[in-house]
This record gives structure tokens, C-alpha cells and sequence, in this order.
């Protein structure tokens, strides 16, 4: 039982288990270095998406002022492109992308912060 | 109007005191008050920012909008989901992480600066102002058409005006931040439900949106205007090209060609730097939680102004069609087009609901107005109540008195706004700015976006901004904005009007630009290391995620044992 | 990303520009919307597929142009170098042996702080040196029942009086002892014991060290090249553990903060234990980057409790990079290398750089790991192409570069440059996998 997992609360500990008592304590700190590190990160993440962000939002009113069938073409019914994109697309990529920015932040955080290696080693650890 | 709509309406407010006096604090500590002890889940905490984000100026503003000038209209509505982009991508963990109470107490101790707090004190108060005048506005004109008739001798705008400010101050008064965060989320979801409903029905009417579009982009635009003291209908001259009238389906019926731009900027930028939206952050348990929650809200508010597009497009449809079997639309009405767009939502509920539909939907239009300016009068209490009174009035201030200075300010704020609303006269500015509640609330997030979201991003993204500099780039960002905005309503919505109305695009690189040169001559806080570990170090969230768990564990273990 | 992506969007934009100006501005009357978009379209997809391939360029020719650069690296000295294998020599290598087993023992009976030490395999004796050979003889069965508990669990046993050794012959001068199993990937083989002659055990840590040790090298002998390779890897890692020099320093460095800021010496206690270990546990060919940079931050967050201002730790890591997998224990060793030979001897420090980047469409992940201090003199870079291996036990390039070469055969690129501002740049190109 080998790494029988951190959050057993046992008193007591098997010597195999290394330093059990720092393992509960957990690693609730983060270095400076690590954090500046996906501080970076982060934010070329952010500014990535915000750019893509931008040009959607900006290429709407463009569009509209540069190509003729943007405002005068019909996709559904009555509705132009540029009237399907604002009643409803926008919405969507909107969403889609900040469910995309979201997910990919928190992932970094994830790893770049923290420890990575107790999950995986829950299982590894245990040769029962 | 009918006594049924006024009992109903009763009725759901005195639910809501009720709502709010079951869920009050027990103890009434400061942090209590403010911030309900930040377990609050991510969905719940996604509703009660829609229903602190969805004011008037959403819920009758943008079917206004998009009544009165058809695809440029829904500009606005795009305007306003966008917001929460920025929001997501810049602001919500960091924001959540660093914990404080408000975003001056944030600027205040990233910047090390009393002074930076006290200029964000005076920033946030104006835009607080600035939103809660227009959602007084909102609820005036619901009134006048909902009730009809004044009491003790105001104007039924006035009654509005007055009864939904008192009513919304004693609530917050009472009730503090739990009690709004669960009144916020209920709201959010029952105005939800009003605008499904109303979607519904018209839907099931046999209502074709592309169809609507299509005929409705048959014939030039033309809206009521009151030339020499009549009512008549005026084609509106396109504003991308002033030879030809405008189309309900093609841009050019509200903005010339930087119009569009300089709007969409000035909502984008001006959400991130709303102080009632950025103080629900403060309620998320972990950083990821208030990332997940903008996540929710921007779903939410997909649905919200897409059902709001639908609305105002199909009231542009069916109201004038709709005017020969019901009477009462003639004095609401000239030729078919509503002379207030925002009546749109309302007429169409009592179209196809009677009056309980017209009860339903104007409850929901108040419930969007009351807890708009809950969340506003709160967030206004917590930057008095903690960042003025504790701080600098009263520093040895029991939490009492800190609770009780915040009150104090709810009603100083309540008071002023109203006194502004009722200064103002809708229908003598409909005239200049169509769907004037979507129009005023664009000038709080001028400001916003111009004086507090430039140096509220820098603060969480650059380590070289200094207190100086944020001090600067305020001021330089709010006095551009409000000169700009002042020069604007003297040349009215046009040309160069356009841009100084919706002054972010200019403001905001300016605040950027004088932050930047600003801190570059000073030095920055000491201790910046500390700091950025926890704006952007995860340690506090690893930790509450591993306390969780371990309740978790340790609930199901005893349950398992018996 | 730069390296790839911005031509390719340069080279779309350019193929839209041109659809547009054949399709819309010179045809008379221009070509429908439909089918303009249409020919956009194909003509991006067709770049975008036929991009990566482009810049790649036929193989021989890339062939030719490494060698070239290769010969270019060896006149001027300084320059890219393709690191070559080296060999070690250890007795178990060749297996569970009395040969080897007797020559290890002599190797290691001094340092593992006992008075007898054997080896046994699961039947008998192999090897025993010191007090009580006279009845411990080479080729005897297992008399102890210790023992055949050790064989039987596979779990190091601490025994500490003599009745429970169970040493049947009467007049055994041993009394403690610490059995700890030789596994080959956890089928245990054999023992090592470790005896006293007082109450007191030998350390048990160290013990089991050794053992580790041992069993990979018993290991080694049964695996394939590429298997051996890692092992190899893992070996070194543990050796950089056991390494006086970084271990001694770093529980230095936490017993003087112990006093003036204990909860940092908390935290760098438990960061040393995480760096301990990661290198045990890693059993695979390949890890998520996101893995390899923990292995990494930890390893710096030590050293630089240890250096203080004077090494400062820079990274620059792409959101992408992070779930690319890359071959384990190989990063580390590289930043072990900036630190050791590059900033250790600078007396005022300097900035360890890690850059690590994916690009999406040729498919690399690049990893760079560059330091801005004493730089790779000529003669050293001279040797680490001639392939001698590294002292203080550092994992060696060239084992990095071998199992490089196992695992991607020509698609990697390995370079050292001492670029002429000072420092040495590491650069490591591998398919993404």
C-alpha cells in the first residue's frame, strides 16, 4: 500500500511512505519564478483570444462597409449574413470561445502550478 | 391599469422582501453583508451576475433598440455579451484570487495607494450614478404604462421612479449581499422565463423570424417623430448613405460608419470595469470557479439577447399588424410604430397574453431594473461602507458601524439617482437619442471602460504600473470621457457625434498610454513578488479544493460507517 | 510558432488576395460569390496541408544540409554538435552472477555502513564479505527466515535483534540487520543484505538506495536498447540524488532556514521529496511536457534557494507545449547543465532560460535551454562531441542524444551553440508525439 493516498488521514505512518506528514500538509505554496512562469503564459493566452476576439467583433462592422453581399446577400429566409452573424452567431462564438479560453487557462494552471505528480502516482504507486 | 397587474406586482415584491429577510445574515459582520461568504456555487453565482448585468437597458433597452432600427440595434445587444469576453480573458481569476472587497480596495492594495483608492472611490461612484439613473428611467416608463396613474399627486413616471427606489433600498438595506445573491439569481432566472415565454407564444403564433426580416427589409425604416406638435412617421435617411433610407435588415438605421465601432468598443471595454459586476467575482469560492461562472454567463446571455433580438424584431412585425383588432394600441401607436420603442416587449405580452402576459413581462422588466440597482447600490455601500468609511472616516470602525455607514450610503445613492431621474424627461430626449434607456446606460460604460478597465488590466497583467500612474491614467481616462461625452450631447448622435458619444476608443488608449508613461517615471510596490503569488498563484485555490474534497471525504466516510 | 505559422498565414493571405483580384477585379463580369469562396478555400486547404511538407523539403536534401551544418559545427568549433554514445561499465550489468556478485560486494561493502554484506538470489548465497563468513558461505541455501519474508513481500525489512535474523548456527556474531530486495520491474530476484553486529541497523535509506541502483542495473541486463537507454537515465537521476554535492547543499540550504524562515524550509523540504520522487517513478518512454517542467521548476526552486539572487530562472512556456509529450528525464538534465557548468562559477549569477514551444503545423515541439554565463569552452564542447561522459553525474548528453535517437531515429535535432555574447544555448527539435 504504497502511497495509500494523501488525504488518509492515518496516524501513524509506514516508513515506505517516505515523509507521509509532508504529503498531508500538501503544497499549499507556489514559488515566485513559477508563478511569473505561467503569469507568461497565461497571458499570451488571454491576448491570443483576445485578438482572435477582436478581429470577429471588428471584421463585423468591416464587412459591412467593404463587401456588398455581407449586407445584401440572404443566407436564411430574409436574413443577411451580417444579420445572421449579429442575431445569433456572435453569440455563439462568444461562447465558444470563452468555453476554449477557459478550459485552456485553468489546464495551464493546472500544470504549470501546483504539484503534477500525486494523481498519476495514486495509481502507479499502488502494486496491490 | 387593471388591479390584478398591481396585486401581482405586490404580491412579487413582498416575496422578495420576504426572500430577503429569510436568507439575511445572521451575523451582521461586514464580509457577511458584502460578499455572503464567498460559497456560492458557479451557476448560482452566473444567475445573479445575468441578474445584476440584465437591467432595463437589456430587457426593454435592446428589443428597443432592435425595434426602432432593426440590425443596428442589435448592436447593442452584441455589445453587451461581448463585454464578458474581455472579462473572462483578463479579469475574473486574478480578480478572485487577490480578494478584496471592491475594485478600489483591489486598486488600492495592488498599487499600495490610498490615494489610487480613493480616485476609484470617485470613478466607481460616478459610473454607479451614471447606470442606476437610466434603470430609474427604465422603471418610470414601465410604470406609466403598466399602472397608468400616479399616487399622491406625481406623474405615474414619477410614482415609477419613486416606488422601485424605495422598494429596492429597503430590500438591500435589509438584506445585504446573501440576500441579493440568491433574490439576484431567482430574479435573473424569472426574467429569463418572461422573455422564453413571450418567445414561445409568439413562436407558436405562426411567427417566421427570416420571413419577419424579410418583409420588414422590404420598406424603408420610418419611425414617429413630432413635427409641429403632431405624430407622424418620418423615413429614416440611412446613415451610411444619407441619399437613400434605411432598411429594418441592412446596417445604416442607427450608426454611420464609425458608429458601429466606437459602440462596440465602448461596451467591450465598459464590463470589465462595472464595479457591481466585478464585486460578484468576489463571491466565487476559487479563481477557476469565477472563470467558469463568466463561462455560464456568457451562455446565458447568448440566450437572453437572442431571444431579445427575436422580441424586437417580431414587435416591429406583428404590432402593426396587430393594431386594427386592439384598440388600445391607437394611442400608443402612429400608423402601427410604437412612439416609445421600449414598450415593445409590453405590448407584445399583453398582444398575446391579456393582461396577465403585459403583468408578466412588466414584472419581469422591474425585476431586470430592481436588481440591477440591488447590485448597484451594493457595490456603491461596499466602496463607501469599506473603502471611504473604514478607511478614512472611522478607521477603528466596529463592524456595526462599518454595516451601518454602508446603509447610510444606499440611501444617499438611491436618493440622488432618483432626483436625477426625475429631473430628466423621457419622451423629451426620445426625440434625440431613440431607445434612450440602451443610450444612457452606454455613458456608465464609457466610463467604465474608459477610466477603470485600462488601469484595472494593467494592475493584473503588467508588473511596471505604479500608483502614480494608475492615479493618472484615471483621471485622464474619466476626465476624456465625460469632456468628450459632454461635447457629444451639444453636437447630437451624428458624425463626429458618433465618436464623441461612445468615447472609449479614444479614452481608453489614452489612459493606457498616460499609465504607461506615467509609471515609467516612477517605481512600482516593493513587495511585488507577494503580490503577483497571489493575483496569479493558485496555491489559495489548490488549498480550498483540497479542504473541500476533504469535507467531502470525510461527510461520505462517516455516512459509509453509519 | 513563429518559425512556421506566420509564413503560412502570410502565404493564405496572399492566396486570397490573388483569388480576389483573378476573380473580382479583372473578370468582367466577376466570378459569384460561391465560387470564389469555394476556390479560397481549396487553395488554403491545399497550402495548409501542403506547408508542412514544404518545410521540410525532400529528405536527402535535408540530409545533406545537416551534414553540412555538422561539418560546419566541427571546423569553427563553437557550433551545433550531435552528441555521441558512450558506454559504463558496472559488475551487475551482466547479470545475477557469483562473479559479479562477489565484485560488487567488494565494491560496496565500505560505503554502505554495515559490518557484513551479501547478496543473495531467491535460493542461495551469491556473494558475503565480513564477520560470520565462516558459516555464511557462498553457495549455501537461505538460512534466514528473514529472508524468505523479503523474497516473499519484495519490501525491505528492518530486523534488530538476533533471534529474529534467524541465524540457526549458535555463535553468529550478527545481531542487526537490513534485508532489501533486487527486483527486475518488481519480480524480486535476490536480496542485499546489510549487517551489524550491534543492536543498532544499518541506514536503511541508503541501503535501499544502493539497492535501487542495483536492481536497475540487473535490469539493464535483460532490457532492449532503447528500454536500457531510459533505465540509464533514471540511473543518473537517482546518482545526481544520492550526489553529495546537490543533496548535501540543498539540506544545507534548508537547515539554515530552518531557524530564519521555517516555512520556507517547509517548502523546499517538500520540494526536495517531490524531486526524489519524480525520477523513481517514471516508467514510461515519453511524459507530458506539463510533467518534465514540474521535474524541472522543482529542481530550480532548490537551486535557487541555494544561490539566492545570484541564479535567476526565466520561463517562457507555450500553452500548447504543455500536454506535447517529450521523452522523460530530459529536460532537467539540460537546466542541471546551464546551472552546474554555466552560472555555478559566475560570481554575480545570471538567468537560466527555458523556452519551450509547439508548433502545430510542421509538428515540432522545440525546447530551449540556454544560460547566460561562463559558456562551453572550446575544449569541453571537444569533448562532449567526441562523446567522454560528464563528471558530478549529471545525466550525460550523450545519453540524452542516444535515447533521442532510439526513439526518433533521424527526426530529432540535438545542438549546443556558445553564441558569441557569452552563455550556451541548448536547442532540442522532436516530432511532436
Amino acid at each position: 500500500m504504497r502511497d495509500a493516498g494523501h488525504f488518509d488521514a492515518r496516524p501513524g505512518f509506514d516508513p515506505d511512505d517516505g515523509d507521509p506528514v509532508l504529503s498531508e500538509i500538501g503544497d499549499d505554496y507556489d514559488m515566485p519564478t513559477d508563478v511569473d512562469a505561467s503569469f507568461r503564459t497565461l497571458r499570451r493566452v488571454a491576448a491570443g483570444h483576445f485578438l482572435v476576439f477582436l478581429g470577429v467583433v471588428v471584421a463585423v462592422p468591416v464587412l459591412t462597409l467593404t463587401v456588398d453581399w455581407w449586407s445584401a446577400g440572404r443566407l436564411i429566409g430574409g436574413m443577411s449574413p451580417s444579420f445572421v452573424m449579429a442575431a445569433f452567431g456572435l453569440y455563439l462564438f462568444f461562447f465558444a470561445l470563452s468555453a476554449a479560453a477557459a478550459t485552456l487557462s485553468n489546464a495551464v494552471e493546472e500544470r504549470m502550478l501546483g504539484e503534477q505528480e500525486r494523481e498519476p502516482a495514486e495509481h502507479h504507486g499502488d502494486p496491490a | 391599469m387593471s388591479t390584478a397587474t398591481v396585486v401581482a406586482l405586490a404580491v412579487l415584491l413582498l416575496g422578495l422582501a420576504g426572500l430577503a429577510l429569510v436568507t439575511r445574515p445572521r451575523g451582521a459582520s461586514t464580509l457577511e453583508f458584502y460578499l455572503a461568504g464567498r460559497q456560492v456555487g458557479v451557476v448560482t453565482n452566473a444567475c445573479a451576475i445575468c441578474g445584476d448585468y440584465f437591467s432595463a437597458a437589456s430587457f426593454l433597452g435592446v428589443a428597443a433598440a432592435v425595434y426602432a432600427s432593426g440590425l443596428d440595434g442589435i448592436w447593442y445587444a452584441t455589445g453587451f455579451a461581448a463585454g464578458f469576453v474581455p472579462v473572462l480573458l483578463f479579469v475574473a481569476a486574478p480578480l478572485r484570487r487577490f480578494g478584496e472587497f471592491s475594485i478600489p480596495d483591489f486598486l488600492g492594495r495592488r498599487l499600495d495607494s490610498d490615494r489610487v483608492r480613493l480616485i476609484s472611490v470617485t470613478v466607481v461612484q460616478l459610473i454607479i450614478l451614471s447606470y442606476l439613473v437610466p434603470q430609474a428611467v427604465g422603471s418610470g416608463i414601465t410604470w406609466e404604462l403598466l399602472v397608468g396613474q400616479g399616487i399622491a399627486g406625481l406623474t405615474p413616471y414619477a410614482t415609477g421612479v419613486v416606488v422601485s427606489t424605495v422598494a429596492i433600498t429597503a430590500l438591500v438595506v435589509l438584506g445585504g449581499m446573501r440576500g441579493t445573491t440568491w433574490t439576484q439569481a431567482v430574479q435573473f432566472l424569472l426574467l429569463l422565463s418572461a422573455f422564453v415565454w413571450l418567445a414561445v407564444v409568439v413562436l407558436a403564433s405562426g411567427f417566421s423570424y427570416p420571413d419577419a426580416v424579410a418583409d420588414l427589409t422590404a420598406e424603408p425604416l420610418a419611425n414617429p417623430t413630432q413635427v409641429d406638435g403632431e405624430w407622424r412617421l418620418e423615413a429614416d435617411a440611412s446613415r451610411l448613405d444619407p441619399d437613400h433610407s434605411s432598411y429594418f435588415g441592412q446596417p445604416g438605421g442607427r450608426y454611420g460608419p464609425l458608429g458601429q465601432l466606437t459602440l462596440i468598443v465602448t461596451l467591450v471595454m465598459g464590463t470589465a470595469g462595472l464595479p457591481h459586476i466585478m464585486n460578484r467575482y468576489f463571491t466565487s469560492p476559487t479563481g477557476t470557479a469565477a472563470r467558469m461562472t463568466t463561462v455560464w454567463v456568457l451562455g446565458f446571455a447568448g440566450v437572453f439577447y437572442a431571444l431579445a433580438v427575436l422580441l424586437g424584431t417580431a414587435a416591429r412585425s406583428l404590432i402593426s399588424k396587430a393594431v386594427p383588432e386592439q384598440p388600445w394600441l391607437a394611442e400608443l401607436t402612429v400608423d402601427g410604430v410604437l412612439r416609445v420603442p421600449e414598450h415593445a416587449p409590453l405590448v407584445l405580452g399583453r398582444i398575446f397574453g391579456g393582461e396577465a402576459g403585459l403583468g408578466f413581462v412588466a414584472i419581469g422588466a422591474l425585476i431586470a431594473v430592481l436588481s440591477t440597482i440591488a447590485g448597484l447600490l451594493l457595490a456603491s455601500a461596499a466602496s463607501w461602507g469599506h473603502d471611504v468609511y473604514e478607511r478614512h472616516i472611522n478607521p477603528r470602525a466596529t463592524q456595526q458601524q462599518a454595516v451601518r455607514a454602508g446603509r447610510v450610503a444606499v440611501v444617499v445613492v438611491a436618493v440622488l439617482s432618483a432626483g436625477f431621474a426625475l429631473g430628466l424627461r423621457p419622451d423629451s430626449l426620445t426625440a434625440l437619442f431613440p431607445s434612450i434607456v440602451a443610450t444612457m446606460v452606454t455613458w456608465a460604460f464609457a466610463l467604465a471602460g474608459s477610466a477603470l478597465a485600462p488601469v484595472f488590466i494593467l494592475a493584473i497583467w503588467w508588473r511596471g504600473i505604479t500608483a502614480h500612474g494608475a492615479g493618472a491614467g484615471m483621471i485622464t481616462g474619466a476626465v476624456t470621457a465625460i469632456g468628450m461625452f459632454a461635447a457629444g450631447t451639444t453636437i447630437g448622435d451624428r458624425g463626429a457625434g458618433e465618436l464623441l458619444l461612445t468615447p472609449t476608443i479614444i479614452a481608453a488608449p489614452l489612459a493606457v498610454a498616460v499609465t504607461v508613461v506615467v509609471s515609467l517615471r516612477t517605481r512600482p510596490p516593493a513587495d511585488l513578488d507577494r503580490l503577483w503569488l497571489k493575483l496569479h498563484g493558485t496555491a489559495a485555490d489548490r488549498r480550498a479544493v483540497r479542504l473541500a474534497r476533504l469535507t467531502i471525504a470525510g461527510v461520505a466516510e462517516k455516512g459509509g460507517k453509519r | 510558432m513563429s518559425q512556421g505559422s506566420l509564413p503560412l498565414a502570410g502565404a493564405v493571405t496572399l492566396g486570397w488576395g490573388i483569388v480576389y483580384l483573378v476573380t473580382q477585379v479583372l473578370p468582367d463580369p466577376p466570378l459569384g460569390v460561391g465560387p470564389t469562396v469555394l476556390v479560397g478555400l481549396g487553395l488554403t486547404l491545399v497550402l495548409t496541408i501542403g506547408y508542412p511538407s514544404a518545410l521540410r523539403g525532400p529528405r536527402k536534401a535535408r540530409q545533406s544540409s545537416r551534414q553540412a551544418r555538422r561539418q560546419a559545427g566541427r571546423q569553427s568549433g563553437r557550433q551545433g554538435r550531435t552528441i555521441a554514445a558512450v558506454g559504463r561499465s558496472m559488475p551487475l550489468r551482466s547479470g545475477l552472477t557469483t562473479e559479479a556478485a562477489r565484485r560488487t560486494i567488494a565494491l560496496l561493502q565500505p560505503l554502505l555502513g554495515g559490518d557484513s554484506v551479501a547478496i543473495t538470489d531467491r535460493e542461495r548465497v551469491l556473494a558475503f564479505a565480513g564477520p560470520g563468513s565462516d558459516h555464511h558461505t557462498v553457495g549455501d541455501p537461505l538460512q534466514t527466515e528473514s529472508a524468505a519474508r523479503v523474497l516473499g513481500r519484495g519490501k525491505t525489512s528492518v530486523v534488530r535483534n538476533k533471534k529474529k535474523l534467524g541465524c540457526p548456527h549458535p555463535e553468529c556474531p550478527l545481531h542487526s540487520a537490513v534485508i532489501t530486495p533486487l527486483a527486475i520491474d518488481k519480480r524480486v530476484v535476490g536480496t542485499l543484505k546489510v549487517y551489524r553486529l550491534d543492536e543498532i541497523p544499518p541506514p536503511r535509506d541508503l541501503v535501499e538506495g544502493v539497492a535501487g541502483i542495483l536492481s536497475l542495473h540487473l535490469e539493464l541486463s535483460e532490457l532492449d536498447r532503447e528500454r536500457k537507454l531510459r533505465v540509464d537515465a533514471k540511473l543518473d537521476a537517482l546518482r545526481a540524488q544520492i550526489n553529495p554535492h546537490f543533496l548535501f547543499n540543498t539540506l544545507n540550504t534548508i537547515a539554515s532556514k530552518a531557524r530564519t524562515d521555517p516555512e520556507e524550509a517547509r517548502r523546499l523540504l517538500l520540494r526536495l521529496s517531490d524531486f526524489f520522487r519524480y525520477a523513481v517513478r517514471q516508467d514510461r518512454h515519453l511524459v507530458e511536457f506539463g510533467q518534465e517542467y514540474f521535474f524541472v521548476r522543482t529542481y530550480l526552486s532548490l537551486e535557487q534557494a541555494r544561490y539566492g539572487d545570484r541564479l535567476r530562472v526565466r520561463y517562457d512556456v507555450d500553452p500548447q507545449v504543455l500536454t506535447a509529450h517529450v521523452p522523460v528525464l530530459t529536460i532537467q538534465p539540460l537546466v542541471e547543465n546551464a546551472v552546474k557548468h554555466g552560472l555555478a562559477d559566475k560570481v554575480d549569477g545570471g538567468t537560466v532560460r527555458l523556452k519551450a514551444r509547439v508548433d502545430p503545423l510542421t509538428r515540432t515541439t522545440s525546447i530551449r535551454v540556454s544560460d547566460d554565463g561562463v559558456g562551453i569552452a572550446p575544449a569541453v564542447l571537444e569533448r562532449l562531441a567526441s562523446g567522454e561522459t560528464t563528471e558530478n553525474g549529471g545525466v550525460g548528453l550523450s545519453n540524452i542524444s542516444q535515447r533521442l535517437e532510439a526513439l526518433y531515429g533521424e527526426r530529432y535535432r540535438l545542438d549546443i551553440h556558445a553564441p558569441d555574447g557569452g552563455g550556451t544555448v541548448v536547442d532540442l527539435h522532436i516530432p511532436v508525439g
